[in-house]
Protein backbone atom coordinates (compact mmCIF):
# COMPACT_ATOMS: atom_id res chain seq x y z
CA UNK A 1 0.00 0.00 0.00
CA UNK A 2 1.07 3.55 -0.62
CA UNK A 3 1.76 5.95 2.19
CA UNK A 4 0.65 9.49 1.64
CA UNK A 5 2.71 12.20 3.15
CA UNK A 6 0.61 14.37 5.47
CA UNK A 7 0.49 18.06 4.57
CA UNK A 8 -0.38 20.34 7.48
CA UNK A 9 -1.63 23.88 7.22
CA UNK A 10 -0.50 26.48 9.74
CA UNK A 11 -2.00 29.91 9.04
CA UNK A 12 -0.79 30.74 5.52
CA UNK A 13 1.97 28.14 5.48
CA UNK A 14 1.95 24.48 4.56
CA UNK A 15 4.20 22.21 6.60
CA UNK A 16 5.39 18.88 5.28
CA UNK A 17 7.56 16.56 7.32
CA UNK A 18 8.97 13.63 5.42
CA UNK A 19 9.60 10.86 7.92
CA UNK A 20 10.81 7.95 5.85
CA UNK A 21 12.57 7.13 2.63
CA UNK A 22 10.46 8.21 -0.31
CA UNK A 23 9.85 5.75 -3.09
CA UNK A 24 9.13 7.04 -6.58
CA UNK A 25 5.38 6.47 -6.34
CA UNK A 26 5.04 8.28 -3.03
CA UNK A 27 7.11 11.17 -4.35
CA UNK A 28 4.85 11.66 -7.36
CA UNK A 29 1.79 11.35 -5.14
CA UNK A 30 3.28 13.96 -2.82
CA UNK A 31 3.87 16.32 -5.71
CA UNK A 32 0.21 16.14 -6.73
CA UNK A 33 -1.08 16.37 -3.18
CA UNK A 34 1.00 19.41 -2.37
CA UNK A 35 -0.02 21.30 -5.49
CA UNK A 36 -3.68 20.49 -4.91
CA UNK A 37 -3.42 21.63 -1.33
CA UNK A 38 -1.73 24.85 -2.44
CA UNK A 39 -4.60 25.43 -4.84
CA UNK A 40 -7.24 24.71 -2.18
CA UNK A 41 -5.76 26.79 0.59
CA UNK A 42 -3.96 29.47 -1.39
CA UNK A 43 -1.10 29.24 1.11
CA UNK A 44 1.85 31.53 0.47
CA UNK A 45 4.65 29.45 1.88
CA UNK A 46 5.72 25.80 2.11
CA UNK A 47 8.22 24.25 4.48
CA UNK A 48 9.48 20.78 3.64
CA UNK A 49 11.35 19.20 6.53
CA UNK A 50 13.83 16.44 5.68
CA UNK A 51 15.36 15.92 9.14
CA UNK A 52 14.52 12.21 9.25
CA UNK A 53 15.63 11.47 5.70
CA UNK A 54 19.04 9.82 5.50
CA UNK A 55 19.13 9.17 1.81
CA UNK A 56 17.93 10.87 -1.36
CA UNK A 57 18.38 9.50 -4.85
CA UNK A 58 18.48 11.51 -8.05
CA UNK A 59 14.84 10.88 -8.90
CA UNK A 60 13.57 12.09 -5.52
CA UNK A 61 15.89 15.08 -5.78
CA UNK A 62 14.46 15.90 -9.19
CA UNK A 63 10.91 15.60 -7.89
CA UNK A 64 11.77 17.92 -5.01
CA UNK A 65 13.27 20.43 -7.43
CA UNK A 66 10.17 20.19 -9.62
CA UNK A 67 7.82 20.63 -6.67
CA UNK A 68 9.71 23.76 -5.71
CA UNK A 69 9.54 25.28 -9.21
CA UNK A 70 5.87 24.33 -9.54
CA UNK A 71 5.05 25.84 -6.16
CA UNK A 72 6.73 29.10 -7.03
CA UNK A 73 4.73 29.13 -10.27
CA UNK A 74 1.68 28.97 -8.06
CA UNK A 75 2.97 31.87 -6.02
CA UNK A 76 4.32 30.11 -2.95
CA UNK A 77 7.82 30.26 -1.52
CA UNK A 78 9.40 26.95 -0.50
CA UNK A 79 11.96 26.39 2.23
CA UNK A 80 13.68 23.04 2.67
CA UNK A 81 14.85 22.38 6.21
CA UNK A 82 16.95 19.84 8.04
CA UNK A 83 18.93 18.36 5.15
CA UNK A 84 21.36 15.95 6.80
CA UNK A 85 25.10 16.28 6.06
CA UNK A 86 25.17 12.88 4.34
CA UNK A 87 22.21 13.84 2.17
CA UNK A 88 23.85 17.15 1.27
CA UNK A 89 27.01 15.34 0.20
CA UNK A 90 25.01 12.88 -1.91
CA UNK A 91 23.11 15.68 -3.59
CA UNK A 92 26.29 17.58 -4.38
CA UNK A 93 27.94 14.44 -5.73
CA UNK A 94 24.91 13.83 -7.94
CA UNK A 95 25.36 17.38 -9.22
CA UNK A 96 22.01 18.50 -7.82
CA UNK A 97 22.57 21.96 -6.43
CA UNK A 98 18.96 23.11 -5.78
CA UNK A 99 20.24 26.56 -6.61
CA UNK A 100 17.24 28.79 -6.11
CA UNK A 101 15.92 26.99 -3.08
CA UNK A 102 15.89 28.49 0.39
CA UNK A 103 17.27 26.18 3.03
CA UNK A 104 17.37 26.29 6.81
CA UNK A 105 18.85 24.23 9.62
CA UNK A 106 15.55 23.19 11.15
CA UNK A 107 11.82 23.76 11.03
CA UNK A 108 11.95 26.75 13.38
CA UNK A 109 14.61 28.58 11.37
CA UNK A 110 12.76 27.66 8.20
CA UNK A 111 9.53 29.23 9.41
CA UNK A 112 11.44 32.36 10.46
CA UNK A 113 13.09 32.64 7.06
CA UNK A 114 9.82 32.12 5.28
CA UNK A 115 8.16 34.78 7.42
CA UNK A 116 10.93 37.26 6.58
CA UNK A 117 10.65 36.41 2.91
CA UNK A 118 6.87 36.81 2.86
CA UNK A 119 6.99 40.11 4.70
CA UNK A 120 9.59 41.53 2.37
CA UNK B 1 83.64 -22.15 7.66
CA UNK B 2 81.33 -19.82 9.60
CA UNK B 3 83.24 -20.71 12.71
CA UNK B 4 86.47 -19.84 10.99
CA UNK B 5 85.19 -16.38 10.16
CA UNK B 6 83.78 -15.91 13.64
CA UNK B 7 86.89 -17.00 15.43
CA UNK B 8 89.00 -14.79 13.22
CA UNK B 9 86.78 -11.82 14.07
CA UNK B 10 86.88 -12.63 17.77
CA UNK B 11 90.65 -12.94 17.85
CA UNK B 12 91.23 -9.75 15.91
CA UNK B 13 88.22 -7.70 16.96
CA UNK B 14 90.16 -4.65 18.14
CA UNK B 15 92.12 -4.45 14.92
CA UNK B 16 89.07 -4.95 12.74
CA UNK B 17 87.08 -2.34 14.58
CA UNK B 18 89.81 0.28 14.40
CA UNK B 19 90.31 -0.34 10.69
CA UNK B 20 86.61 -0.21 10.15
CA UNK B 21 86.28 3.03 12.08
CA UNK B 22 89.01 4.48 9.93
CA UNK B 23 87.05 3.62 6.81
CA UNK B 24 83.83 4.97 8.19
CA UNK B 25 85.40 8.27 9.17
CA UNK B 26 86.36 8.76 5.56
CA UNK B 27 82.71 8.69 4.61
CA UNK B 28 82.25 12.40 4.41
CA UNK B 29 78.56 12.30 3.94
CA UNK B 30 77.99 10.95 7.42
CA UNK B 31 78.68 13.45 10.11
CA UNK B 32 77.24 11.63 13.09
CA UNK B 33 80.25 9.35 13.20
CA UNK B 34 82.73 12.18 13.24
CA UNK B 35 81.09 14.20 15.97
CA UNK B 36 80.46 11.20 18.23
CA UNK B 37 82.66 11.14 21.35
CA UNK B 38 85.45 8.54 21.12
CA UNK B 39 84.29 6.26 23.94
CA UNK B 40 80.71 6.27 22.75
CA UNK B 41 81.93 5.52 19.25
CA UNK B 42 83.99 2.62 20.50
CA UNK B 43 81.08 1.22 22.40
CA UNK B 44 78.71 1.57 19.49
CA UNK B 45 81.17 0.06 17.06
CA UNK B 46 81.77 -2.90 19.35
CA UNK B 47 78.06 -3.41 19.72
CA UNK B 48 77.63 -3.27 15.96
CA UNK B 49 80.45 -5.74 15.44
CA UNK B 50 79.06 -8.09 18.11
CA UNK B 51 75.70 -8.01 16.44
CA UNK B 52 77.25 -8.98 13.13
CA UNK B 53 79.22 -11.81 14.72
CA UNK B 54 76.32 -13.29 16.63
CA UNK B 55 74.46 -13.55 13.37
CA UNK B 56 77.28 -15.66 12.09
CA UNK B 57 77.26 -18.20 14.92
CA UNK B 58 73.61 -18.95 15.52
CA UNK B 59 71.82 -21.88 14.01
CA UNK B 60 69.27 -21.32 11.33
CA UNK B 61 66.11 -21.00 13.45
CA UNK B 62 67.52 -18.60 16.00
CA UNK B 63 69.11 -16.76 13.13
CA UNK B 64 65.85 -15.35 11.76
CA UNK B 65 64.85 -13.94 15.14
CA UNK B 66 68.29 -12.56 15.73
CA UNK B 67 68.21 -10.87 12.38
CA UNK B 68 65.00 -9.03 13.19
CA UNK B 69 66.40 -7.98 16.57
CA UNK B 70 69.62 -6.87 14.94
CA UNK B 71 67.85 -4.75 12.38
CA UNK B 72 65.69 -3.13 15.04
CA UNK B 73 68.74 -2.31 17.14
CA UNK B 74 70.53 -0.77 14.20
CA UNK B 75 67.49 1.33 13.38
CA UNK B 76 67.32 2.46 16.99
CA UNK B 77 70.91 3.68 16.83
CA UNK B 78 69.53 6.41 14.63
CA UNK B 79 71.95 6.02 11.75
CA UNK B 80 70.83 6.74 8.23
CA UNK B 81 70.20 3.76 6.00
CA UNK B 82 73.02 4.70 3.61
CA UNK B 83 75.38 4.79 6.50
CA UNK B 84 74.31 1.41 7.82
CA UNK B 85 74.63 -0.34 4.48
CA UNK B 86 78.04 1.23 4.01
CA UNK B 87 78.99 0.17 7.52
CA UNK B 88 78.05 -3.42 6.79
CA UNK B 89 79.93 -3.41 3.49
CA UNK B 90 83.03 -1.90 5.02
CA UNK B 91 82.97 -4.29 7.94
CA UNK B 92 82.83 -7.28 5.64
CA UNK B 93 85.60 -5.81 3.48
CA UNK B 94 87.83 -5.38 6.49
CA UNK B 95 87.21 -8.93 7.68
CA UNK B 96 87.74 -10.35 4.21
CA UNK B 97 91.00 -8.53 3.61
CA UNK B 98 92.18 -9.40 7.09
CA UNK B 99 91.52 -13.07 6.54
CA UNK B 100 93.17 -12.94 3.16
CA UNK B 101 96.27 -11.38 4.63
CA UNK B 102 96.30 -13.89 7.46
CA UNK B 103 96.28 -16.66 4.88
CA UNK B 104 92.99 -18.18 6.00
CA UNK B 105 91.52 -17.47 2.62
CA UNK B 106 93.63 -18.80 -0.19
CA UNK B 107 93.34 -19.67 -3.85
CA UNK B 108 91.55 -22.96 -3.18
CA UNK B 109 88.80 -21.93 -0.83
CA UNK B 110 88.21 -18.38 -2.03
CA UNK B 111 85.04 -19.27 -3.91
CA UNK B 112 83.48 -21.00 -0.91
CA UNK B 113 84.38 -18.13 1.35
CA UNK B 114 82.91 -15.54 -0.96
CA UNK B 115 79.69 -17.49 -1.00
CA UNK B 116 79.77 -17.80 2.76
CA UNK B 117 80.31 -14.08 3.15
CA UNK B 118 77.44 -13.22 0.89
CA UNK B 119 75.16 -15.69 2.70
CA UNK B 120 76.14 -13.95 5.88
CA UNK B 121 75.68 -10.37 4.79
CA UNK B 122 72.82 -10.37 2.32
CA UNK B 123 70.07 -11.32 4.81
CA UNK B 124 71.43 -8.77 7.28
CA UNK B 125 71.28 -6.04 4.71
CA UNK B 126 67.86 -7.09 3.47
CA UNK B 127 66.31 -7.18 6.87
CA UNK B 128 67.90 -3.88 7.88
CA UNK B 129 66.43 -2.17 4.85
CA UNK B 130 63.14 -3.89 5.48
CA UNK B 131 63.05 -2.70 9.08
CA UNK B 132 63.98 0.81 8.06
CA UNK B 133 61.22 1.03 5.50
CA UNK B 134 58.72 -0.40 7.96
CA UNK B 135 59.70 2.22 10.50
CA UNK B 136 59.28 4.91 7.88
CA UNK B 137 55.92 3.59 6.77
CA UNK B 138 54.76 3.57 10.37
CA UNK B 139 55.91 7.15 10.85
CA UNK B 140 54.24 8.27 7.67
CA UNK B 141 50.94 6.65 8.57
CA UNK B 142 51.05 8.10 12.08
CA UNK B 143 51.72 11.53 10.66
CA UNK B 144 48.92 11.11 8.19
CA UNK B 145 46.51 10.43 11.04
CA UNK B 146 47.86 13.36 13.01
CA UNK B 147 47.47 15.58 9.96
CA UNK B 148 43.89 14.47 9.46
CA UNK B 149 43.07 15.21 13.04
CA UNK B 150 44.59 18.64 12.76
CA UNK B 151 43.43 19.43 9.31
CA UNK B 152 39.78 20.30 9.44
CA UNK B 153 38.19 21.44 12.64
CA UNK B 154 35.23 23.75 12.77
CA UNK B 155 35.53 26.35 15.48
CA UNK B 156 32.43 28.10 16.78
CA UNK B 157 33.55 31.72 17.34
CA UNK B 158 30.22 33.41 17.96
CA UNK B 159 26.69 32.23 18.38
CA UNK B 160 25.61 31.11 14.88
CA UNK B 161 29.05 31.82 13.39
CA UNK B 162 31.77 29.22 12.92
CA UNK B 163 35.17 29.31 11.29
CA UNK B 164 37.08 26.53 9.58
CA UNK B 165 40.72 27.43 9.05
CA UNK B 166 42.30 25.41 6.26
CA UNK B 167 46.05 24.95 6.34
CA UNK B 168 48.11 23.11 3.77
CA UNK B 169 47.47 21.53 0.40
CA UNK B 170 44.00 20.22 -0.30
CA UNK B 171 43.71 16.92 -2.14
CA UNK B 172 40.57 14.97 -2.94
CA UNK B 173 40.78 12.83 0.17
CA UNK B 174 41.19 15.83 2.40
CA UNK B 175 38.47 17.75 0.59
CA UNK B 176 36.07 14.96 1.44
CA UNK B 177 37.07 15.11 5.09
CA UNK B 178 36.71 18.88 5.08
CA UNK B 179 33.23 18.68 3.62
CA UNK B 180 32.14 16.03 6.17
CA UNK B 181 33.53 17.95 9.14
CA UNK B 182 32.08 21.17 7.82
CA UNK B 183 28.55 19.81 7.49
CA UNK B 184 28.61 17.84 10.74
CA UNK B 185 29.92 20.94 12.49
CA UNK B 186 27.29 23.22 11.01
CA UNK B 187 24.52 20.94 12.23
CA UNK B 188 26.16 20.35 15.61
CA UNK B 189 26.96 23.99 16.42
CA UNK B 190 23.76 25.26 14.76
CA UNK B 191 25.84 27.67 12.71
CA UNK B 192 24.12 30.00 10.30
CA UNK B 193 27.28 31.35 8.75
CA UNK B 194 30.48 29.41 8.15
CA UNK B 195 33.73 31.10 7.22
CA UNK B 196 36.18 29.00 5.24
CA UNK B 197 39.58 30.52 5.85
CA UNK B 198 42.04 29.65 3.10
CA UNK B 199 44.88 31.85 4.30
CA UNK B 200 46.99 28.76 4.90
CA UNK B 201 46.29 27.07 1.58
CA UNK B 202 49.39 27.56 -0.57
CA UNK B 203 47.86 26.89 -3.98
CA UNK B 204 44.31 27.20 -5.24
CA UNK B 205 43.95 25.44 -8.56
CA UNK B 206 40.79 24.42 -10.39
CA UNK B 207 40.55 21.21 -8.38
CA UNK B 208 40.78 22.96 -5.02
CA UNK B 209 38.31 25.60 -6.16
CA UNK B 210 35.95 22.88 -7.31
CA UNK B 211 36.10 21.24 -3.88
CA UNK B 212 35.49 24.55 -2.15
CA UNK B 213 32.52 25.32 -4.37
CA UNK B 214 31.06 21.89 -3.66
CA UNK B 215 31.54 22.34 0.06
CA UNK B 216 29.87 25.74 -0.03
CA UNK B 217 26.94 24.31 -1.99
CA UNK B 218 26.53 21.51 0.51
CA UNK B 219 26.60 24.02 3.36
CA UNK B 220 23.82 25.94 1.66
CA UNK B 221 21.77 22.74 1.40
CA UNK B 222 21.92 22.09 5.13
CA UNK B 223 20.67 25.62 5.67
CA UNK B 224 23.70 27.79 6.40
CA UNK B 225 25.71 30.34 4.46
CA UNK B 226 29.30 29.83 3.48
CA UNK B 227 31.84 32.59 3.09
CA UNK B 228 35.33 32.30 1.69
CA UNK B 229 37.85 34.41 3.56
CA UNK B 230 41.60 34.87 3.56
CA UNK B 231 42.03 35.32 -0.18
CA UNK B 232 45.57 36.52 -0.68
CA UNK B 233 46.51 38.66 -3.69
CA UNK B 234 48.27 35.82 -5.48
CA UNK B 235 45.28 33.53 -4.88
CA UNK B 236 42.95 36.16 -6.34
CA UNK B 237 45.22 36.36 -9.37
CA UNK B 238 45.25 32.59 -9.91
CA UNK B 239 41.52 32.31 -9.47
CA UNK B 240 40.82 34.93 -12.12
CA UNK B 241 43.56 33.70 -14.46
CA UNK B 242 42.18 30.16 -14.29
CA UNK B 243 38.72 31.52 -15.03
CA UNK B 244 37.18 30.09 -11.89
CA UNK B 245 33.83 31.62 -11.18
CA UNK B 246 33.37 32.40 -7.51
CA UNK B 247 30.77 35.09 -8.11
CA UNK B 248 28.11 33.20 -6.24
CA UNK B 249 30.13 33.42 -3.06
CA UNK B 250 30.79 36.15 -0.67
CA UNK B 251 34.56 36.41 -0.44
CA UNK B 252 36.75 38.70 1.61
CA UNK B 253 40.46 39.19 1.98
CA UNK B 254 40.74 38.76 5.74
CA UNK B 255 39.03 36.74 8.40
CA UNK B 256 38.33 39.92 10.32
CA UNK B 257 36.22 41.43 7.58
CA UNK B 258 34.53 38.12 7.07
CA UNK B 259 33.50 38.02 10.71
CA UNK B 260 32.11 41.54 10.44
CA UNK B 261 30.10 40.56 7.38
CA UNK B 262 28.86 37.40 9.09
CA UNK B 263 27.72 39.41 12.09
CA UNK B 264 25.90 41.78 9.77
CA UNK B 265 24.11 38.82 8.16
CA UNK B 266 22.94 37.66 11.57
CA UNK B 267 21.82 41.21 12.42
CA UNK B 268 24.59 41.93 14.88
CA UNK B 269 27.68 44.10 15.01
CA UNK B 270 30.66 44.75 17.19
CA UNK B 271 30.46 48.07 19.05
CA UNK B 272 32.96 49.75 21.30
CA UNK B 273 31.84 50.33 24.85
CA UNK B 274 32.48 53.67 26.43
CA UNK B 275 35.16 53.86 29.07
CA UNK B 276 33.88 53.92 32.59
Amino acid sequence: MNFRIPILKLRDTLIVSIQWELDDQTAIQFQEDLLNKLHETSARGVVIDLTSVDFIDSFIAKVLGDVISMSSLMGARVVITGIQPAVAITLIELGIRLEDVMTALDLENGLDKLQLELEA
Amino acid sequence: MNKQIASYIENNSTEIISKWQELMKNEESERSFQVMPADLMDQTSREFSDLLVTNLLDNHEAYENRLADFAEKVVRLGWSITFVTKAITHYVEVVYHGMENAGIINEENVRAFVEEFSNWVTPIRDSTIDTYSKTWERTVSLQKIALQELSASLIPVFDKISVMPLVGTIDTERAKLIMENLLEGVVKHRAEVVLLDITGVPVVDTMVAHHIIQAADAVRLVGAKCMLVGIRPEIAQTIVTLGINLNEFTTTSTLQRGVEQALAWTNREIVEVEEQ
